[in-house]
């Protein structure tokens, strides 16, 4: 039962990673991240109740709170105040994205393999969904052009780094893991102040034109 | 309190005290004031090293050991030279009328929180705390660099700020990995973080997970580092951070991120056997010195220059601690050294001449700058006969430390290569001063020249140049012994 529930978890953060390749609307990306931090949030909790490691609870509870809800609105907020909220053209078009990205999943999945863990039952699907997310957060973070789509990418790798913590290790160190939470809440926070100068100076968030600085 | 703490506490206040409001005269003090008993603190706590007891705090989670008594020491000077500098800096720009409030709010507040996050990197022992303090240097620096508020420093912010944070997220990635690779090992609480902890844990690490946890920590912490190929954030930010701001990141940030590098390569050393890191230090670092060279030649502004030398410098850091020999490690940590006190004047002269010329990009500063501001030229000169590595300076002979090192080993080839990216770069930086210095002494058309005077600014740029000079004859015995106990540790002698 308890595997069952972590593999699903698991998937359907895969799956809104892909979900988040495919979509263009800003608004949207945004919710799916948060549906991903929820299912995380999910993953935490039921590793904590299934193994009795209650700390975890705490990782769950911050994983809800501020990245299923307090960044998604900020970041919801701020695509509101500046009125732009649709990604332009990829460098890559969605369907030879979504290709690329399958790929990307058998080499998460390849690589999970290694791990002590990861080369039988629920830590392998954890590990390899987790390699994988990161490795679409980067696509993500290569071909997209708007700042915000680049600050959910950023956040989908800190998830999948999150998802390895939860699944590989009996659980970081509390102190460890709230200074982790406060450091990410803040550099959001700096990010989107930049995003919205960004926008005031060059009423666009199309980072593909900051490209000033060369040599 | 423990010494060690209130090293960590004195410039974290002196930013709050700086980023409120207050007369001008009385933020400068403050801000001098604070970092020079933070560097005073430094030094009380390397004593207290040196003398035999390791300051540590929070369960080991905060320890000096040589290493981190050592990037204490040289962050906390470079503190004192940047707020010092900083103070006639911005006295500069006031004058010229382009200053606000927000600047002078976020310029006396962000260059301490600055410094408070080089010292407390320096200060951890556990890799947790590390990579929350190396995000926090992230943050702090953001709107040192967005301080101008120009098109281009916007977008130095933002590729700063997401290369960054993606280089941090593969840390984090890479310590959890290192944390997993351990479990069973590790006990309970922040004390499984601890690298001492790790380092006993090491020899029953996991070797796959590793190996993939030691290349994330190391690409991570080398993107903070500016090992190439992740260095592309360093020349924007460079030239947009205002000169006291760079200097912390060409000093403080590079030892800081060095020593996270150095915690990483060690773990690795004591649980895969020395070649795996090494083999990886020494190829980034190379790469990051022959990358240096043909930036050097093309470039177009005189900060990114330094900022390119400056990724030349962590390359030989680099390569001298992957040469793995222990000579090398002692020629990396001099080199370490000598580098810290020799940027600070290159930087300051620079700044010095951008600030007169009101842009740092060659085509407006031009030729024959001798003539105009004959002080910050003369002081640009020393400097790059300094940093290139000429004799009888410091860096000759720490580079001559890690050459020889180098020769003597099993790395003939590639410290052959090394060696003739050094002679490139030391060409390439003579072409490029040389070109800034002499010439006619008009001023390109439409560039405003200020007259160069004698003001705080540029005298701290000639304490700092006596400093340089003087350390290539005499190196302070306790520097020394501080430069031998980081080498232990570097080397792994108890």
């Amino acid at each position: 039962m308890t595997s069952n529930i972590l593999i699903l978890c698991a998937t359907g953060m895969l799956v809104s990673a892909y979900l988040m390749v495919g979509q263009k609307a800003l608004l949207t990306t945004i919710r799916l991240y948060g549906a991903q931090s929820l299912l995380l949030g999910i993953v935490a909790t039921t590793i904590a109740l299934a193994e009795g490691r209650h700390e975890l609870l705490v990782t769950a509870a911050l994983t809800v709170t501020l990245k299923a809800a307090l960044i998604p609105w900020f970041l919801l907020r701020t695509v509101d105040r500046i009125g732009i909220h649709r990604e332009i053209e990829p460098a890559l078009n969605v369907p030879a994205s979504l290709l690329v990205c399958l790929g990307l999943t058998v080499v998460g999945y390849r690589v999970s393999t290694g791990f002590l863990e990861g080369a039988r039952g629920v830590g392998h699907h954890l590990i390899g969904v987790a390699l994988s997310l990161l490795l679409i957060g980067l696509f993500l973070m290569v071909t997209r052009k708007k700042a915000i789509t680049q600050i959910l990418a950023l956040l989908t790798v800190e998830n999948a780094v999150f998802l390895v913590a939860i699944g590989v290790t009996e659980g970081m160190p509390l102190i460890v893991e709230l200074g982790i939470s406060f450091d990410v809440i803040l550099a959001v926070l700096v990010l989107g102040i930049l995003v919205q100068r960004i926008v005031g100076r060059f009423e666009s968030m199309d980072i593909s034109r900051l490209s000033k600085l060369k040599g | 309190m423990n010494l060690l703490l209130w090293t960590l506490t004195v410039p974290l206040v002196t930013a709050g005290v700086g980023g409120l409001g207050g007369s001008r005269p009385f933020k400068e003090l403050t801000m001098v004031g604070g970092l020079a008993l933070t560097f005073g603190l430094c030094l009380a706590t390397a004593g207290q090293f040196l003398s035999g007891h390791m300051p540590a705090a929070f369960g080991d989670a905060l320890r000096v050991d040589g290493l981190s008594a050592l990037v204490l020491v040289l962050c906390g000077f470079v503190g004192l030279l940047s707020a010092a500098y900083g103070v006639g800096y911005l006295r500069r720009n006031e004058r010229r009328g382009i200053v606000t409030p927000r600047m002078r709010r976020e310029f006396y507040g962000l260059i301490p929180a600055y410094v408070f996050a080089m010292l407390f990197v320096a200060a951890s022992n556990n890799l947790g705390v590390m990579w929350i303090a190396v995000e926090l240097t992230t943050l702090a620096s953001v709107f040192l660099i967005t301080f101008h508020d120009r098109d281009t420093s916007l977008e130095a912010a933002w590729k700063f700020l997401m290369l960054g944070s993606l280089g941090l997220g593969f840390a984090l990635l890479g310590t959890v990995l290192l944390f997993a690779a351990a479990q069973g090992h590790l006990g309970e609480g922040l004390g499984a973080l601890n690298w001492t902890t790790l380092m006993e844990a090491a020899p029953n690490m996991h070797p796959f997970t590793v190996r993939l946890g030691v290349v994330f920590a190391l690409i991570g912490y080398g993107t903070k580092a500016g090992l190439a190929p992740m260095h592309t954030w360093k020349p924007d930010a460079y030239r947009e951070a205002p000169s006291p701001a760079v200097v912390l990141m060409a000093v403080g940030m590079l030892n800081g991120a060095l020593y996270c590098i150095l915690r990483i390569h060690l773990i690795s050393k004591a649980a895969l056997g020395p070649d795996f890191s090494s083999g990886l230090l020494l190829s980034l670092g190379l790469l990051s010195v022959l990358i240096a060279v043909p930036f050097i030649l093309i470039q177009w502004n005189l900060k990114r220059l330094l900022a390119y030398s400056s990724i030349e410098h962590v390359g030989i850091m680099a390569v001298g601690v992957g040469l793995g020999v222990e000579a090398g490690a002692f020629g990396a940590l001099l080199h370490m050294t000598y580098h810290s006190l020799a940027k600070p004047v290159a930087l300051f002269s620079a700044g010095t001449l951008a600030q007169l010329h009101g842009s740092s990009d060659l085509d407006r500063i031009g030729g024959g700058t001798l003539g105009r501001a004959p002080v910050a030229s003369a002081l640009l000169v020393l400097s790059a006969v300094i940093i290139t590595g000429s004799p009888p300076f410091g860096l000759f002979f720490s580079e001559m430390t890690i050459l020889r090192a180098g020769f003597s080993g099993s790395h003939v080839i590639v410290t052959s290569i090394f060696l003739a990216a050094l002679i490139a770069l030391f060409c390439g930086f003579a072409y490029q001063i040389g070109r800034i210095v002499t010439g006619p002494p008009a001023a390109p058309s439409g560039t405003v020249v200020e007259p160069e005077r004698m003001d705080i600014a540029l005298a701290v740029a000639c304490i700092a140049a006596v400093l340089a000079v003087s350390s290539a004859f005499y190196l302070p015995a306790p520097l020394l012994a501080l430069i031998h106990a980081a080498t232990q540790v570097v080397w792994g002698t108890p």
